[in-house]
């Protein structure tokens, strides 16, 4: 019997130190927590490369989508032939060099949906610190670009996004500046905002939220300008379970002249 | 308000006296031992029960002796088990009252009122298990029979109450409702509100399911470790039988669990994609080709068990020819499973593999291949079970052959349906992908079920082939049980480490920081060192829990008068 004790304990330890020794042999990844960075007044191209590496593979999350090429474009290699996103970005919009065009995609990533692609991204100024925005800009400018992102760039203290002062118009989510450079277009709101992220437009959007196409038809001016206010005062049927995702902060990021018009124009949407 | 913010506050806010330190190994580690182990029990206590509720019905209604006796030799068993359970839960409350009692002084500000409930039905639950055990014998007969059987459901109910009680603390701590912020005072927060969250009831309806494939395991396990030990050939044909028990009713449970497991990830994504993207491909991508790996040894192992068992069956050469195109298709299966797909890369590693992906694997790691080849596995340990099933048997009736056609075109439309939405999951959207599972899983359902049914009104009055020679079994087939309890164990240890890990730096996800020195998430290499030993420390007490139920009272085991058993 002690033979057949023997076999099982080998079994037993020999199951444990196989599955053990695949776990090991894995990439290792540890989620790090998320460290504020602190950038001097003389941080060179090259410490603002390497932070913003570390916050691109590490607390930025972006290596979840980008650099896949399923959820998110490539960044890092090669998208579709046209090579990494230092080469590229400054040719994706026709008056914005590289550095504009990479702060307008963290500050309103609808702004700009690669074609087959969701918009799915984040508003990662919201996420992320100025120091943090930026050293990702130099990083992702380094990948076969320039970098020419300085510490000039850094608001010395901004606890939310940044006005960029190299983006026209800013893309200022907090402090006063109102999204899509004060804009009082609906669309150029409901873009900038990310509307879409969760609700569902003329066809548009996703359809985590209410469908908005007919939002007329079921509130008022008055109940949508509430609802943008304070998104818990009223909850729609059958939604009950996401209340609360809504993030209660847009009143403070538009101006009177975008909520109302904003609001104006989702009533009409009967 | 911006998790930048968010982060700002809990860090600038006083972490004096929120943790304490544990000598040697650590607070975290000591936290995650006991409440592993703990949860391990606990499953055991529960998962066990059923078991045991099930197999004296059926030896009730089906008028089997064989089935009340396992069900009480299982039932002593509970007695230590119980113990151990509430011993780890004391010893995971102090460790967490004195290593973590902030965190625990919020946890309990919201959920008091539920941990008197839960220690209440703890209590009852533990006065039905003695009533339950020790009234076996005098409730043998008649109407006392039922009575006695309902206490073996009333421990059920109260066994599944107290875990959707646990439940519901920790999937409070993975998805508070979102109207819930750091600066919530707890003690505002309504108990229900907080109870009934994102993935309360998912993680309760997936542990449940998971509960009865664990209690099938261990039960497995027991018996081939009692068919090893065994004197007589009786006695080996009894435990050869409970073992088989024991698998059929763990493997029959496994069918089930992913669907349960898919809608637990599609509850997390609607709570937070963010959370969602960091469990399946973020820093936890590489745990799901370690989860597809263990999954690939359960579905193996259990069908090469079923295998060799067909040696010990008069007719079953017929099917044996076809094991080696079933076991062909589980091969193939386990490997598009197990292909990497989205994994976080640098650039470097990028560039060496020549693009985002694998210019040919790439295509086999996505969501349509492994849905089709998870299914298709599935199809294919029912079909095992099948041939298993009728391998002694002839059908009489005379619709036998047209029965049988019947199955396999059943098999065929489902495998069909599984290939072309498959494949046809390449040419769609993602959103429309998704979609596409529940066709894939409803086609697998519908044959599971209707085939059973088909084959059970076949089965009526069938012509044996001979008797089932039980404790004709080699010895390499037990291991093979031995490697499938090891594996659901590990397997759960796994599973709770992706549960609570996707949490990363959080105790409740954006409502409270960890802001201890243990708050970084640990590697999957660390995390797997970790469950190995929580497996090892819980296998060597059951094996001690065991040896103590042999003590207490010699095996129930009974020798049978007269030829083996015929029946499954």
């Amino acid at each position: 019997m002690w033979a057949t004790n023997l076999k099982i304990v080998g079994i037993v330890l020999g199951t444990l130190a196989v599955y053990t020794l695949i776990a090991n042999k894995i990439p290792q990844v540890q989620s790090e927590v998320p460290q504020t960075l602190t950038l001097g007044a003389n941080v060179t191209p090259e410490q603002l490369v390497a932070a913003g590496e570390k916050v691109f593979n590490g607390i930025g999350g972006c290596t979840t989508c980008h650099g896949l090429g399923t959820r998110a474009p490539n960044l890092l290699t090669d998208e579709k032939g046209t090579g990494p996103i230092g080469v590229r970005c400054g040719k994706r919009e026709a008056g914005k060099n590289c550095k504009q065009y990479l702060y307008e995609s963290l500050d309103q990533p609808t702004a700009y949906i690669v074609a087959g692609y969701q918009p799915i991204m984040p508003v990662m100024t919201k996420q992320l610190s100025p120091a943090q925005i930026w050293s990702v800009i130099a990083f992702l400018e380094s990948q076969g670009g320039t970098v020419d992102v300085t510490a000039s760039d850094i608001p010395a203290t901004a606890p939310t996004s940044p006005t960029s002062p190299t983006s026209p118009g800013g893309g200022g989510a907090g402090g006063g500046a109102a999204f899509a450079g004060g804009s009082t277009d609906p669309k150029a709101i409901i873009a900038a905002a990310g509307c879409l992220v969760c609700h569902k437009l003329d066809g548009q959007g996703q359809t985590i939220a209410p469908d908005l196409t007919h939002v007329g038809s079921r509130r008022d001016a008055e109940s949508i300008r509430k609802k943008i206010l304070d998104p818990m005062s009223s909850i729609a049927k059958g939604y009950e379970r996401l209340a609360g995702i809504m993030p209660k902060t847009f009143g403070t990021m538009m101006n009177a002249s975008q909520l109302e018009a904003l609001a104006q124009f989702l009533a009409a949407h009967k | 308000m911006t998790e930048h913010l968010l982060l700002a506050l809990q860090a600038a806010a006083d972490t004096s006296h929120a943790y304490g330190e544990f000598p040697v190994i650590g607070a975290r580690q000591f936290i995650w031992i006991t409440a592993e182990i703990h949860l391990m029990f606990a499953a055991f206590v529960l998962g066990v029960p059923m078991f045991a509720v099930v197999t004296e019905a059926i030896g009730i209604f089906g008028h089997d002796d064989r089935y009340d006796r396992l069900s009480k030799e299982f039932t002593r068993l509970l007695l230590v088990a119980y113990s151990a359970t509430a011993i780890w839960g004391a010893l995971l409350v102090f460790g967490l009252s004195t290593l973590y009692p902030r965190f625990w002084a919020y946890l309990t500000a919201i959920f008091a009122p539920s941990m008197w409930v839960y220690a209440g039905l703890f209590f009852f639950e533990s006065f039905t298990l003695y009533l339950y055990y020790y009234g076996w014998d005098r409730w043998k007969k008649g109407r006392a029979k039922l009575w006695h059987w309902t206490l073996g459901i009333l421990l059920n109910v109260w066994g599944t109450i107290v875990m959707f009680i646990a439940n519901s603390w920790l999937t409070y701590m993975m998805s508070p409702p979102r109207d819930i912020t750091p600066t919530t005072d707890p003690t505002t927060i309504k108990l229900w509100h907080a109870i009934s969250n994102a993935t309360w009831m998912p993680i309760n309806v997936h542990r449940v399911i998971a509960n009865v494939v664990f209690g099938g395991a261990i039960v497995g396990a027991y018996a081939s470790y009692r068919f090893l030990a065994a004197r007589t050939d009786e006695e080996r044909a009894h435990y050869d039988w409970m073992g088989y028990v024991g698998n059929f009713i763990a493997m029959s449970a496994l069918i089930v669990l992913p669907f349960a497991g898919y809608w637990l990830g599609r509850e997390i994504y609607q709570y937070d994609q963010s959370m969602g993207i960091t469990m399946m491909g973020g820093f936890m991508s590489w745990l799901w080709v370690i989860q597809a790996f263990l999954i690939a040894v359960l579905f193996l192992t259990g069908n090469y068990y079923l295998w060799i068992g067909m040696g010990r069956i008069p007719g079953a050469e017929r099917f044996q020819p076809y094991t080696k195109y079933l076991l062909i298709v589980l091969v193939l299966g386990a490997i598009v499973w197990g292909t990497p797909h989205t994994m976080i890369a640098d650039s470097k590693e990028l560039a060496a593999m020549g693009g985002s992906h694998h210019p040919f694997l790439g295509a086999l790691g996505v969501m349509s291949a492994k849905n089709t080849a998870v299914n298709l596995m599935i199809l294919t340990t029912f079909l095992s079970f099948l041939l298993y099933r009728r391998a002694n048997k002839r059908p009489v009736v005379p619709w036998a052959r047209t029965g049988t056609i019947i199955q396999a075109a059943m098999f065929a439309i489902a495998a069909a349906i599984v290939l072309f939405y498959g494949i046809r999951g390449y040419f769609v959207e993602a959103i429309v992908r998704i979609g596409f599972s529940v066709y894939q899983v409803l086609a697998v359902l519908s044959c599971i079920l209707f085939v059973t049914v088909i084959d059970v009104l076949m089965a009526r009055g069938a012509q044996s082939l001979g008797t089932i020679q039980w404790g004709k079994m080699p010895p390499r087939s037990q291991y093979a049980l031995f490697i499938l309890a090891v594996t659901f164990t590990w397997l759960m240890g796994l599973m709770g480490f992706a549960r609570s890990g996707i949490r990363q730096y959080w105790h409740v996800w954006q409502v409270m920081q960890d802001t201890s020195k243990y708050a970084a998430t640990p590697a999957l290499g660390y995390a797997s060192k970790m469950i190995s030993l929580c497996v090892l420390i819980f296998l060597s007490l059951v094996a001690f829990v065991f040896w103590l139920g042999g003590l207490a009272e010699k095996s129930t085991y009974v020798a049978e008068k007269g030829p083996g058993h015929v029946g499954h």
